[in-house]
């Protein structure tokens, strides 16, 4: 039985986690360049919407693969880049405690726009972009 | 007058901008709950020539901005060498300059994914290092001469930016007319009344291509020349440690003559650690109006203990020997 369980435990290590970006049912699935630009803010309005996307805690491991896998910069890159936007009048995405919070957001909020884990999804939003983790 | 409202509203928010917020360096504060933001930049820097040695407080500048929907809005007003002090040939003087500036006063309207619109002051759209200018962004304390007398570094009008993300990079179009003086007009190197300029560009990946072109006509007296057409060719390469950016552009009067036939640099940076950056730059130029020619290399290193704090160290060799230059600077951005 025991080594069932520690068999189990090196294979739940060994399995992709599936992460999600999640948004009201009206987004359209998107790709990975335009996520890109949407949370590095180069686009602020899509379909006429406004977009708002949201970020979580930055020691967050989903958090990390986002950047690593969907924003492809490294976190010193994001703080240069998140600078000279300030100087430029332009904010980095609000910071969400939790993935419960970015769901509540996103619910409440037209246009919000944010990455959970995959087993998270309410039936009320949309997968617009789905990655995994290795 | 009406430049003290920004810094009384700052001073007042800053009641207010403490309650919930917690506060990044480099990242501003919001004010309360309203969509506005705070923050502000400060540089020192110290210049050394033969026989030349300045002290300088350049800029004291607060920055107030923010968003609502699809209209955002930015006011920068500042200090600009608030001190100075300069040893010249034995003889020292001492400067003070407390008249608030107005650097840039815009307001943009994003139409949709792909068009924007702004209207106000702010940087000319024109190569890279226009757009990033301030001593604590951007990779030496000195700039690259041509970005002082290619263009006017400042437009106030309006401007138009189009991206197109349908093809493999990003294509941009920008268009701005200016058909009126300045706002503050000493806080622009060309003191002018029209500038219409055009920008083309292309991005991908770690790579972008930017041509600009434009006209604009000087309305200082001191001039000579006052219609000005000019031309610039920028590309830059950036990768997670490293960066390549040039410049090279020319500068003719409506006469078809040159007023600067060429001036352009190209630039090498190296992160070795994220606090540790060398910067080694190569400059050309030629102005016809003060018949100057030069070619000289500049060598950087920047200390960024965190990103936004700059401690910067430069030295320059000119084809004269008397125009070699060293410089210091300290940089923070609120």
């Amino acid at each position: 039985m025991k080594k069932i369980l520690f068999i189990l435990f090196i294979i739940s290590l060994l399995e992709a986690k599936e992460y999600i970006v999640i948004s009201s049912k009206t987004m359209p699935t998107l790709t990975k360049n335009q996520l890109k630009r949407i949370f590095l803010k180069k686009i602020r309005i899509f379909n006429n919407q406004e977009l708002i996307p949201l970020n979580l805690p930055t020691n967050t491991s989903i958090r990390y693969s986002f950047e690593k896998n969907i924003l492809q910069m490294s976190r010193t890159q994001l703080k240069a880049y998140w600078t000279k936007k300030h100087y430029l009048g332009v904010r980095a995405p609000k910071k969400q405690k939790s993935q419960e919070a970015i769901i509540k957001f996103i619910q409440k909020v037209p246009g919000a726009i944010g990455y959970i884990e995959k087993q998270s999804l309410p039936d009320n939003l949309k997968i617009v972009y789905q990655w995994d983790e290795k | 007058m009406y430049k003290f409202f920004p810094l009384l509203f700052l001073i007042i928010s800053n009641l207010f901008a403490y309650e919930d917020n917690k506060y990044t360096l480099g990242e501003g504060l919001q004010v309360g709950s309203l969509p506005l933001y705070i923050g502000g930049y400060i540089s020192l820097d110290y210049k050394h020539q033969q026989d030349y040695d300045s002290y300088r407080i350049d800029d004291l500048s607060f920055l107030v901005y923010g968003s609502q929907g699809k209209l955002s809005y930015l006011s920068e007003i500042e200090y600009k060498e608030f001190y100075v002090k300069t040893k010249e040939d034995g003889i020292t003087t001492t400067q003070t300059n407390t008249e608030f500036l107005v650097e840039r006063l815009f307001a943009t309207y994003t139409l949709n994914e792909n068009t924007s619109l702004r209207g106000g002051k702010y940087d000319s759209y024109v190569g890279y290092w226009n757009l990033i200018p301030i001593n604590v962004l951007r990779e030496t304390t000195s700039n690259p001469m041509s970005t002082y007398i290619l263009y006017p570094k400042y437009t106030t009008g309006i401007e138009t930016l189009y991206k197109n993300y349908n093809y493999e990079g990003v294509f941009g179009l920008e268009v701005s007319i200016q058909n009126n003086n300045d706002l503050d007009n000493e806080y622009n190197n060309y003191i002018i009344n029209k500038h219409y300029a055009l920008s083309l560009e292309y991005e991908q990946d770690l790579w972008s291509i930017k041509f600009n072109g434009g006209y604009f006509h000087i309305i200082d007296t001191t001039t000579s020349q006052k219609k000005r057409y000019y031309m610039m060719f920028s590309t830059k390469i950036e990768e997670s440690n490293y960066q390549i950016l040039a410049e090279v552009g020319t500068q003719q009067d409506n006469h078809h003559n040159f007023t600067t036939q060429y001036a352009g640099y190209i630039q090498g940076l190296y992160r070795f650690h994220e606090k540790h950056i060398t910067v080694i730059r190569y400059e050309s130029f030629f102005n016809e109006i003060i018949d100057k020619k030069d070619n000289f290399l500049v060598m950087g290193y920047t200390f960024r203990p965190l990103y936004p704090i700059a401690i910067k160290g430069e030295y320059q060799i000119h084809k004269e020997s008397k125009d070699n230059a060293a410089f210091i600077s300290f940089s923070v951005l609120f």
